[in-house]
């Protein structure tokens, strides 16, 4: 079943994960521990579950913090999509006005070393091989090849 | 997450197990570094070796109690990071923020 998610030219994806849940910490641990046992059924290398995990967990964060600010009244929406070749798609979704990507402040730099915020994105960009927001950035996919 | 908070010579020592993400963990990690500060103790060692993943949030606890002892003569030495949390600390630039030890002893001793 191939859907949007077959993007950048890509087909074969199948679902295997598509949970609308709560804004909350507690969804994001369930999320993250369903996504983990799917990614291990898989038989993904550790290195590259450890890379997906960390990024949904980035998503997922950031969509209850910033796309619901912490209302757990508001869902977010998580999709897991796969194909044969292990390629990993992951979209997050929130009911959040968005953001814009492109104004967050790179966080290696000097003055924000100490910063306790301002990681996530920045993160999830160097942990997926292509990411891309919609929505105006309520809506964030990311691609593991 | 599994938090242990015992002081050995003067020093504040942290045994943490589990994944340090947001939420109950690093809700759990910033209650007990307030109450360490809180007693005027800066010189902290967290030991991190059964820490499987650090996310965000994680780290930027651990940067800005790094800022806070610091600012009082202290540090946050870490022990034993795993693989994959030396991995999120430095894609994010802040491993060389840290002293690393090897064992709780050794990052224990260096505050001598």
């Amino acid at each position: 079943m191939a859907d949007e998610f077959g993007a950048g030219g890509s087909s074969g994806f199948t679902e295997l994960l598509n949970l609308s849940m709560p804004a909350n910490s507690e969804s994001i641990a369930t999320i993250t521990g369903a996504i983990s046992e799917i990614l291990e059924r898989l038989e993904l290398p550790e290195q590259k579950r450890f890379e997906i995990d960390l990024a949904v967990q980035e998503a997922l964060a950031n969509a209850v913090v910033h796309g619901c600010d912490g209302d757990s009244s508001k869902t977010i929406r998580c999709r897991l999509n796969g194909d044969q070749q292990g390629r990993i798609v992951i979209s997050v979704t929130d009911p959040g006005p968005g953001f814009r990507p492109e104004v967050i402040p790179d966080p290696k730099r000097a003055e924000g070393l100490y910063g306790d915020h301002g990681r996530g994105v920045y993160l999830i960009r160097q942990l997926m091989d292509e990411v891309q927001f919609e929505r105006g950035g309520a809506e964030i996919k990311m691609w593991k090849y | 997450m599994d938090i242990n908070v015992r002081k050995r010579s003067e020093v504040q020592l942290i045994q943490l197990r589990g994944p340090l993400r947001m939420g109950p963990a690093v809700d759990g990690l910033r209650q007990a570094m307030e109450e360490v500060i809180g007693h005027g103790d800066y010189r902290i060692v967290i030991n991190l070796a059964e820490v499987t993943m650090i996310d965000s949030s994680g780290i930027g606890l651990l940067v800005r109690f790094l800022a806070s002892t610091k600012k009082q003569s202290g540090s946050i030495k870490l022990v034993q990071p795993s693989k994959f949390a030396v991995q999120t600390l430095k894609l994010v630039g802040v491993l060389n923020l840290f002293e690393i030890f090897e064992d709780d002893d050794a990052a224990v001793a260096s505050f001598s």
